[in-house]
């Protein structure tokens, strides 16, 4: 079943300036993990960013659960954004508030504003909240404020807030950028399994090559704007590489 | 280099600085002669020379406030406490006053640019560019004389500087929780409640101390002119010929502007 389908997207950020993204297709299933690699400035991260539309698209069509995204109203948006977690290279978290309440910013899309004004959550968001700090391994940091952990520690309330959304679908931007090897390992392991989990499909940009091979069921290779591979894992040998990374691998 | 192409270098570097040097005095002499008009037509013509008399009279005048005269002193508890009301309700209502301008005039902020921006903007330089005494005269005669004329002076005062602050604080805030806020669905008003307020806060808080700070003294003065508090005070003392209980209410000023510096002292320190 396809959960998200991209046709033509294309991108330039500014009228006179080059085309980021130029003309990209691809298909997200409602069980896929599938990630996008490419070198630096190929577009990964633009691409994820117009799913949500933090970056608006120039043209082509963008089709989630039968909507067409750059086309939806400030209104639908907000609807569409709610359905949709995002878990970013630097964490994105509010670092003087705690870790509960990072994790309760992602149901603000469900609570007025009046609510989110005195921080008054649903009951059963705090209870929501704390089962998921409890599966990703935070639950001894609830009441920490979120400058007070360590970089992994960091990613993990980015994922908890994502989950808590109860999202239809995963975008991931670089997840493990920030962390060390072995860190970066757990992070998308964690991801992996609680998205399995959850039944939700995630889209991940990342420049670490054999994370995505490890962890993705399929692989989008992006350069300069351009869609120059997709296929499973095992079909990324030595000549595909070669072509997403053009020179830069030797 | 011969000897005589060094005096001929040297003739023609004497006469240049020699030059110059004439060039330097001809300004020096007309910065004096600048210096004696200005004095001229401000000390000279427009000072009462004849009512001074001569030194004596003048320290005689100044020694008219002193001693201080003490008597004054149980009068004085009501307008201290008035003045620090006066600063402490008056910063409070800048604090009000400043949510929307600050709102209106930072600029990743603002709800209609092109409109809204300026106008804050312009609030700012508004509030801050009319000094707290002509706010306080302009209030009297709107409300009449006492504390709540001052009180609107002093915020209307305030409001500029920490709207202006602020507001500069919220242009450079990080821009990752905003995209975060953003993404989960957040509304216009929950990305400033949660991906802004958190990061300005303490700034926002120190400022308003310090403000508050300043305020004391400005709620000293405004009362010179019917706003209430000790200023009122020190005219009515001046009003009477008193000048010792003068003296005595400006010491009441200097103990209440002290206690106004240490309590903001450590009130900043703490939060930082």
């Amino acid at each position: 079943m396809i959960r998200l389908e991209v046709k033509d997207l294309k991108v330039r950020y500014n009228a006179s300036g080059p085309e980021v993204l130029k003309g990209v297709n691809l298909t997200v299933e409602h069980d896929d993990f599938l990630a996008i690699i490419g070198p630096s400035g190929a577009g990964k991260s633009t691409l994820i960013r117009c799913i949500n539309r933090l970056v608006e698209p120039t043209s082509g069509e963008i089709i989630f659960e039968g909507t067409n995204i750059p086309s939806v109203g400030r209104h639908g948006l907000r609807k569409i954004r709610r359905n949709m977690g995002m878990i970013f290279q630097e964490f994105n978290l509010v670092d003087r508030m705690s870790v509960m309440d990072n994790v309760l910013s992602g149901r603000l899309g469900y609570t007025g504003n009046l609510r989110s004004l005195l921080r008054w959550y649903a009951r059963a968001d705090i209870h929501k909240a704390l089962e998921i700090l409890d599966k990703v391994g935070l639950s001894d940091f609830v009441d920490k404020r979120a400058d007070e952990l360590s970089g992994g520690q960091r990613q993990r309330v980015g994922i908890a807030r994502a989950l808590i959304q109860e999202p239809r679908l995963l975008l991931v931007d670089e997840p493990t950028s920030s962390l060390d090897p072995k860190i970066s390992r757990d992070v998308m392991g964690m991801i992996k399994t609680l998205s399995e989990e959850a039944g939700v499909p995630v889209l991940c940009c990342i420049h670490d090559v054999q994370l995505a091979i490890d962890f993705s069921n399929k692989i989008v290779g992006l350069q300069d704007g351009l869609k120059v591979f997709e296929g499973p894992p095992s079909r990324l040998d030595r000549s595909a590489l070669e072509e997403i990374y053009a020179f830069e691998v030797l | 280099m011969n000897p005589s192409s060094i005096q001929i270098r040297l003739e023609r570097v004497v006469a240049l600085r020699k030059r110059y040097k004439a060039i330097r005095y001809f300004f020096y002499f007309i910065l004096f002669l600048l210096v004696l008009y200005s004095i001229k037509i401000t000390v000279i013509e427009d000072t009462d020379w004849e009512r001074i008399g001569g030194l004596g009279m003048v320290a005689k005048a100044m020694g008219r406030f002193l001693p201080p005269d003490l008597s004054v002193v149980k009068y004085l508890f009501k307008p201290t406490v008035e003045t620090f009301m006066i600063a402490c309700l008056g910063t409070m209502l800048a604090v009000v006053l400043s949510i929307p301008v600050i709102w209106l005039g930072a600029h990743n902020i603002t709800p209609f640019f092109a409109v809204t921006y300026p106008l804050g903007r312009s609030l700012m330089t508004l509030s801050r560019s009319v000094n707290e005494i002509v706010w306080a005269l302009i209030f009297v005669a709107a409300v009449g004389l006492g504390a709540f004329p001052g009180i609107l002076a002093i915020a209307m005062r305030s409001v500029g500087f920490v709207a202006k602050t602020t507001a500069e604080a919220i242009e450079d805030v990080n821009t990752g929780p905003i995209e975060a806020i953003k993404a989960v669905g957040g509304s216009r008003f929950q990305v400033i409640r949660y991906a802004i307020l958190p990061q300005i806060l303490p700034i926002f808080i120190s400022l308003v101390i310090f403000q508050w700070d300043i305020n004391i003294r400005r709620a000293t003065i405004t009362g010179l002119v019917g706003a209430g508090g000790l200023g009122l005070t020190i005219q009515r003392q001046l009003l009477m010929y008193n000048y010792g209980g003068v003296t005595t209410v400006i010491l009441a000023m200097l103990v209440l502007i002290g206690i106004g510096e240490v309590v903001s002292y450590y009130a900043r320190r703490a939060i930082i």
